[in-house]
């Protein structure tokens, strides 16, 4: 029987210990089934980062267990790395190396033999297109060059699990669509995938099945699709004068559950969708409230994760928003030296 | 969520069992010459400050070792100057290791299936190629200069094995307390580090011509036993009583950097 | 900080003395503070002179058995490495002070200055100034460190007001070097960069070692070198009774050398202010 790729049990990191121990990751369960695109969303500071540097044996859990390719992360942390790719959040390359350079240097780290480690480089420059780059030096490519780099380094050695941080974060529109080709190409050959992100609409393309986490906690996990479908209705959102904004709350509370939405906004969910926006209309006409504005969205991960933490991950205010917490801090400092 | 546990490991495909040692260690001292050229000035000083200092010292202090019956003050500095310059490698393996740390390439490394050993012994070896190009320019100068060698050759063997010797242990030295600090500041305390062992021996006189506590410290400075292996052939013919002490120091310094640059790196499983 | 700003009395028009002296003043206080706020910095221009002076007179200290070296230059190797000590300590000193006024054109604090209505030539007197007063801090320093070690100053009282004169006045001379570069550049980096070359002066004169004592090029070298012969008045100073050859080498000079390095640095200013 084979097993799934990626198994984690109550995996929890903290920092520091007693009472101002920050738990960055806080007791998550998962399991990455065989060829599946596993989407790990949240928003910074969640816990993404942390997770994957426990699973990719970075970082060393504070409690719960992890099996990466069958391997557990922590006792056999060496066969894990054989087994796996890995393109982390800032694209880990040598600025002084050229791309073919680095290519080379990967395959040999991994036990490939000249040839084998050539070809293997040549064709993976093909493949991310950086065969007319490969003999600049790293530190004259464009971000998403570099994040293209990034993910040929990530495949020198052929694995069967390829963990993604964040890996279009900075990039333009255009590198983002062509990144996320490559991905769905990596999967269609057979390629397990964890993706870490924070946008929900790569989440949404690429994921076959999202986890939703949230301080350290999986808040919701399951296919978007389904995701979507518990959260329900669609969530009309009307704006109005602010000092109607009472009066107008206490309106739409009559045709269905408030909804956080985004500043200046009031949300109300419809059980009927289309056919319940007249009824709300004529409600507020009626108290004599003016509409200055409205929207009819249908559930999106946006509303998932609204209704799973009371916070928009897009567009969220300040307040609502987590600060980059010690955790994430922490989670730098350990991989790389203070700035 | 189903309870599979590791009982069946993943058929994973098979590569060579680890990388192979020697290949890994090659490529990543290929990469850090690589970076000396790519990057020269980084490297330029570490040239230039032993020949300058074999020059001044020699220049500015000579009267002070000449007066002591050594033929010339080239003599006495050439070995010193030559260990010196090798251990400037020292900071660039620690340089080297915080830029990788901040670009991130450093986890790339760490995920490779090669050992922790490995890392370790490509960082020591590039410090070692790196230190032959100070050495060789020493010496040459030190010949231009009118250094005497009445050890013959083994003038110049001892003062390269002391100076690879030296050269490793600074190399060491470094990675141990960058793995630990992960920050610039394990250069600065590196170079401190050098500096002050070198110095506090017989670096600029024999011990007979010191005074008070400079004395009882380069007495007790293993840094005093390697300079007298390094210095021997240039002062005289190269015996084993002036080599064992020198020998020994350098032995039991190259083990303790060693533990304290693998138990650092170690720091990175935990 | 936003002391030339926030003050009404720096408000006045730059062109009158007053107002000068005002902000030279204000900027000198901020220089210092600045120093003082990076020990990090600032320690290697204590550390390093303190140490070389020890090694020295713990390894050199047979040369007191030489009947010229005890007649003409020193009684102990101690007396004569002090001198030395402070040239060093001072030019650390200064080349890492102008680092600050390099960083401070690098991330733009300079032109926030030259916005606001403050003299031009305090910007840079400013700079030089807090030299001076961090170089008097790091002489008198010196001396308690030295005499408590048991040197002893020769030439009286008046030879204490004469090392830390001196010193003060080397600071001007080789911060107004160093400030015209950094203007000139506007990189740390470069500064730094000079660092060497200080290295190269010190060592090639009088500072570590007699100059009796050398011979061919090297002495040749450091019979020319000035700061053979500032060093050589402080020199004076500590070993002999007082005379006025010893301001002469360490006060008249470094303010020959401060005079053209001042207007170095004001000529690198207005170029550019006429750049921009």
């Amino acid at each position: 029987m084979t097993q799934a790729p990626i198994i984690a049990t109550g995996l929890s990191r903290y920092f520091g210990t007693g009472d101002n121990a920050i738990k960055a990751v806080d007791g998550v369960d998962l399991e990455v089934q065989q060829g599946e695109i596993f989407g790990f969303l949240g928003p910074n500071g969640a816990g993404k980062s942390t997770t994957v540097r426990m699973l990719t044996t970075l970082l060393k859990p504070t409690a719960g267990t992890a099996f990466v390719a069958g391997y557990d992360v922590v006792k056999d942390a060496d066969k894990v790395r054989r087994s796996i790719g890995v393109a982390l959040q800032d694209a880990a390359i040598d600025p002084l190396m050229t791309g073919r350079e680095l290519l080379t240097l990967q395959a040999v780290l991994y036990g490939l033999s000249k040839i084998a480690g050539k070809n293997r480089g040549e064709e993976l420059l093909e493949r991310v297109g950086l065969t007319a780059a490969a003999d600049r030096r790293v530190g004259t490519y464009s971000g998403g060059m570099r994040r293209r780099l990034d993910l040929a380094l990530s495949l020198v050695h052929e694995p069967t699990v390829l963990f993604l941080d964040e890996p279009t974060t900075g990039l333009d529109p255009m590198s983002r669509l062509t990144l996320w080709e490559e991905v769905k190409r990596l999967n269609a050959g057979g390629t397990t995938v964890l993706l870490t992100t924070q946008y929900l609409e790569e989440a949404d393309q690429l994921a076959d099945r999202i986890a939703i986490i949230d301080h350290g906690h999986i808040v919701r996990q399951g296919a978007p699709r389904e995701l979507k479908a518990m959260v329900g209705s669609p969530t009309l959102s009307i704006s109005v004068a602010s000092s109607e904004t009472d009066e107008a709350r206490v309106i739409l509370a009559r045709f269905g559950d408030l909804r956080p939405t985004s500043e200046g906004t009031l949300g109300v969910g419809l059980a009927r969708g289309a056919e319940d926006v007249a009824s709300v209309i004529r409600a507020l006409d009626e108290a004599g409230l003016k509409v200055r504005h409205l929207e009819l969205d249908e559930p999106s991960l946006d509303d998932v994760f609204a209704e799973a933490t009371g916070y928009r991950l897009e567009g969220a205010d300040a307040a609502n928003k987590p600060v980059e917490t010690e955790a994430v801090l922490e989670t730098k400092k350990s991989r790389r030296g203070r700035k | 969520m189903s309870n599979l546990t590791a009982e069946q490991p993943m058929n994973v495909r098979t590569i060579s069992d680890g990388a192979r040692a020697m290949e890994v260690v090659a490529i990543l001292v290929k990469r850090s010459m690589i970076r000396v050229r790519r990057m020269p000035s980084a490297f330029i000083p570490s040239l230039i400050m032993p020949v300058f200092q074999l020059i001044a010292f020699s220049g500015a202090f000579g009267f002070a070792v000449t007066s002591l019956g050594i033929k010339n003050a080239l003599d006495w500095y050439v070995p010193l100057n030559a260990m010196q310059g090798a251990s400037f490698g020292a900071l660039g393996v620690s340089f080297g290791l915080i830029n990788d740390m901040q670009t991130g390439f450093f986890d790339r490394i760490l995920m490779a299936p090669a050992q922790r050993w490995v890392t370790v012994i490509s960082s020591l070896v590039a410090a070692v190629v790196r230190c032959f190009v100070p050495i060789t320019f020493v010496v040459i100068v030190g010949y231009i200069g009118g250094m005497n060698t009445p050890g013959g050759p083994m003038a110049i063997v001892c003062v390269a094995i002391a100076s690879v010797a030296i050269a490793v242990v600074a190399a060491g030295f470094a990675l141990g307390l960058t793995f630990r600090m992960r920050n610039l500041g394990a250069a600065t305390l590196t170079q401190f580090a050098i500096f002050f062992t070198i110095f506090l021996s017989t670096s600029q006189v024999p011990l007979y011509a010191m005074s008070g506590w400079l004395r009882g410290v380069a007495r007790i400075n293993p840094m005093t036993n390697i300079l007298r292996f390094a210095r021997q052939g240039f002062l005289g013919d190269v015996t084993w009583e002036q080599s064992w002490g020198g020998l020994i120091a350098m032995g039991s310094l190259l083990i303790v950097t060693f533990i304290f640059a693998m138990t650092g790196i170690k720091k990175f499983d935990q | 900080m936003s002391i030339a700003v926030a003050d009404p009395k720096m408000m006045a028009s730059s062109s009158s003395s007053r107002s000068l002296f005002r902000h030279t003043f204000a900027l000198t206080r901020r220089s210092v503070v600045g120093r003082l706020r990076q020990p990090a910095v600032l320690a290697p221009a204590f550390i390093f002179p303190l140490f070389f002076a020890a090694l020295g007179s713990a390894s050199f200290n047979k040369l007191a058995g030489d009947p010229y070296f005890t007649a003409n230059i020193a009684k102990s190797f101690m007396n004569y490495a002090v001198a030395g000590a402070v040239l060093q300590g001072v030019l650390f000193g200064s080349t890492s002070a102008a680092g600050d006024l390099a960083t401070d054109i690098e991330q733009g604090f300079f032109e926030r200055l030259l916005a606001s209505p403050i003299s031009r030539t305090a910007i840079v007197l400013g700079r030089l100034a807090g030299s001076m007063v961090v170089a008097v801090v790091q002489v008198v320093i010196f001396l308690i460190i030295f005499l408590s070690a048991g040197a002893r100053v020769e030439s009286g009282p008046i030879g204490y007001i004469g090392l830390i004169g001196g010193g003060a006045l080397l600071a001007l001379a080789m911060s107004g070097l160093m400030a015209g570069l950094a203007i000139k550049s506007g990189s740390p980096e470069v500064v730094q960069g000079a660092f060497p070359l200080v290295f190269v002066l010190m060592f090639l004169s009088s500072a570590f070692f007699p100059r009796h004592y050398m011979k061919g090029w090297y002495r040749t070298v450091a019979d020319w070198n000035p700061m053979s012969h500032i060093v050589e008045g402080m020199q004076g100073f500590m070993n002999h009774d007082l005379s006025a050859s010893q301001f002469a080498k360490s006060w008249l000079l470094p303010l020959v050398i401060a005079i053209i390095s001042i207007a170095f640095a004001l000529r690198a200013l207005n170029n550019r202010l006429a750049a921009s």
